[in-house]
């Protein structure tokens, strides 16, 4: 298969890949137990939904509103990034790693 | 670029706030903050000043009746009603955070800044029926909160708070951008009304179903039901008192309405959707009160104690969209009207009795009552309007949304909301217990916080004032913020847009302003 068949592929394929990303993303944030991963599978939702918003907008023949608001998620997550990695880096200061099992002390 | 009166009106309350938070980062540059009282004193002045503003021009712009909308924002009734909302609890949180902050020795301008950039999310977030700005709006009430939750750094706590709730809001957030991102594949638009209107017609795809589902799943996030309940806790354990009631009620109140505006009026009329939203609105209900109740009986720290309380109040919330109805929802309103004033004055009564740091357990709160009587006596008002006792304006909210239940034909919900009411009298006896029953702990410094004094006693003489005479609130205020959202879902929309334009002519807005 050619990269010109694989990029003009059906919208299902793309839908499918982009549930896939997201289910993907969302087991990581449950599953794994470092902050920095869980934090990565967060960004891998995001773009999940990204992926879904640019071929919906394709197959609505390039409609502009789902492009815009793709470059508006983009700079949402920056954001999002920028508190939560503060987030990290403080809670890592403070115990010496980014592992969730060190994060009980509001269990106790 | 000239805006008319009307587009002015309907930026003026979210501007108000917007560049009051660009001016404390400003203001609190100065490394001494911590020593100059008068920088201190001048930034809250600032923040307190600009919400008054807000608040007094968006009262002018409800008095006025006049409806004013920009592009995408419609500053509509319910929106108006979110926004003072909003700013009453947000005036609420400055107040205790002065005092809060001083016991703490961590006085810092940026904590009224993000306070000040998520009041103005807040409002926009219920202000629009786009769901790409309704995204935008929850990213820009939410992520400010992320970092207040975790402001204190001087405690590990405040971080680990910080982090699961970004962790978990962040997810959220996702799942809610999903939902909006299938709804637009299936109907081609973000604006709600176009949504609504397509998926009306014709068979309705599992997509879009989906789409829904996930929608719902991040407000129910929002609004701490279960399952989706877990970060509550903690968030409210690390977060300082002040922040924890404002995340509290303002977060769940903005929510729900907004669930009014997307569900209950545009989603909940299309009949694929609506049965199911209801089934799914009263399994969420009965799973949030169980569970929320139960774990609230068994916390020692009395933080804890009141995530979970307001755990248990989502799902009195959420049994309103069971019903369903118009007076459902302008309970669901009263209801958070009261919520606002008896959970907050619970959340500032730590910060009047100056318990700081982790020293939130209800055996710190030990004769306390005795010692600072008025206050203890205002606090004992919060905790019985929480539990729902008559007469106060936690009893009319219950009262009001179990008989519409009731009447429409949800017997069996309604039960269990009054059984789960009747045990939470249990745990809301708890501080009253330790506050009135024990002996004080021994002799301190006597503690000085004359703003969130006040704010408690102003709780509590409101929500007496409420139980009593909940008229004036319900017909003033509640009421018409439903009605106009409901005239807005139907198809009497076009009607209502010509009608508030005709209203709204350049010359008679001079004359209001």
């Amino acid at each position: 298969m050619s990269i010109g068949e694989l990029i003009n592929g059906s919208l299902q394929a793309y839908i499918a890949v982009s549930f896939l990303l997201f289910v993907v993303g969302l087991s990581i944030v449950l599953m794994r137990r470092s902050l920095l991963v869980q934090f990565m599978g967060v960004e891998l939702m995001l773009n999940a939904t990204n992926l879904a918003l640019l071929a919906f907008a394709k197959w609505r023949g390039g409609d502009v509103s789902g492009t815009v608001l793709y470059i508006l998620i983009i700079a949402v997550a920056a954001c999002e990034a920028a508190v939560g990695l503060a987030l990290i880096i403080g809670l890592f200061r403070r115990l010496g790693s980014t592992d969730t099992d060190g994060a009980d002390a509001l269990r106790r | 670029m000239s805006l008319t009166p009307n587009e002015t009106a309907a930026i003026l309350p979210l501007a108000i706030p917007a560049v009051a938070a660009c001016l404390i980062p400003i203001a609190s540059l100065d490394r001494d903050q911590s020593t100059q009282k008068w920088i201190r004193a001048a930034i809250f002045a600032i923040a307190i000043i600009a919400l008054g503003a807000s608040f007094w021009y968006t009262t002018r712009i409800w008095g006025s009746g006049m409806q004013p909308s920009y592009r995408y924002l419609s500053l509509d009734r319910l929106a108006q009603f979110a926004a003072i909302f909003v700013q009453i609890s947000a005036v609420y949180a400055v107040l205790q955070l002065w005092d809060h902050l001083h016991h703490e020795g961590w006085v810092k301008g940026e904590i009224l800044a993000l306070l000040l950039f998520s009041v103005v999310g807040m409002m926009l977030f219920a202000a629009t029926s786009n769901l790409v700005l309704m995204f935008l709006a929850l990213e820009l009430f939410s992520i400010p909160l992320y970092a207040l939750t975790a402001i204190v750094r001087v405690r590990t706590k405040a971080f680990e708070g910080g982090v699961k709730y970004f962790l978990t809001g962040a997810v959220a957030s996702s799942c809610f951008l999903m939902g909006i991102v299938l709804l637009y594949g299936m109907t081609g638009s973000f604006d709600l009304n176009v949504i609504a209107q397509s998926l009306a017609k014709g068979v309705l795809d599992p997509l879009a179903l989906l789409g829904a589902a996930l929608l719902l799943m991040g407000f129910v996030f929002k609004v701490s039901a279960a399952p989706f309940h877990q970060w509550t806790p903690d968030a409210y354990e690390a977060a300082p008192h002040p922040i924890a009631g404002f995340m509290s009620v303002a977060t769940k109140g903005i929510a729900i309405i907004a669930l009014i505006r997307v569900f209950g009026a545009h989603l909940v009329p299309i009949a694929e959707i609506g049965s199911r939203a209801q089934t799914a609105f009263a399994a969420l209900a009965v799973i949030t009160l169980i569970i929320g109740n139960l774990a609230a009986l068994s916390q020692t720290n009395f933080k804890r104690m009141l995530a979970y309380s307001s755990i248990s109040h989502a799902g009195y919330l959420l049994l309103g969209f069971v019903a369903g109805t118009t007076e459902a929802h302008q309970a669901i309103l009263f209801y958070l009207c009261s919520y606002l004033l008896m959970n907050l004055g619970a959340f500032g009564l730590l910060s009047a009795f100056g318990l700081v740091g982790d020293d939130t357990q209800f055996r710190d709160m030990r004769g306390l009552g005795w010692k600072r009587p008025g206050i203890g006596v205002a606090a004992t008002i919060c905790f019985l309007s929480l539990a729902g006792i008559p007469p106060t304006a936690g009893f009319i909210g219950k009262y009001l949304l179990f008989k519409e239940l009731i009447l429409q034909g949800h017997v069996v919900l309604a039960i269990i909301a009054i059984v789960a009411s009747l045990v939470s009298v249990a745990y809301y006896l708890k501080p009253i217990i330790a506050m009135y029953m024990e002996p004080p702990k021994e002799d301190s410094e006597p503690v000085i916080a004359p703003f969130a004094g006040a704010t408690v006693l102003v709780s509590g003489v409101l929500i007496i004032v409420l139980g009593l005479i909940p008229g004036r609130l319900l017909d003033g205020l509640v009421k018409p913020s439903i009605i106009q959202v409901q005239g807005g879902a139907a198809d009497a929309e076009v009607e209502v847009v010509e009608i508030s334009l005709e209203e709204l002519s350049p010359n008679q807005l001079k004359d209001s302003f």
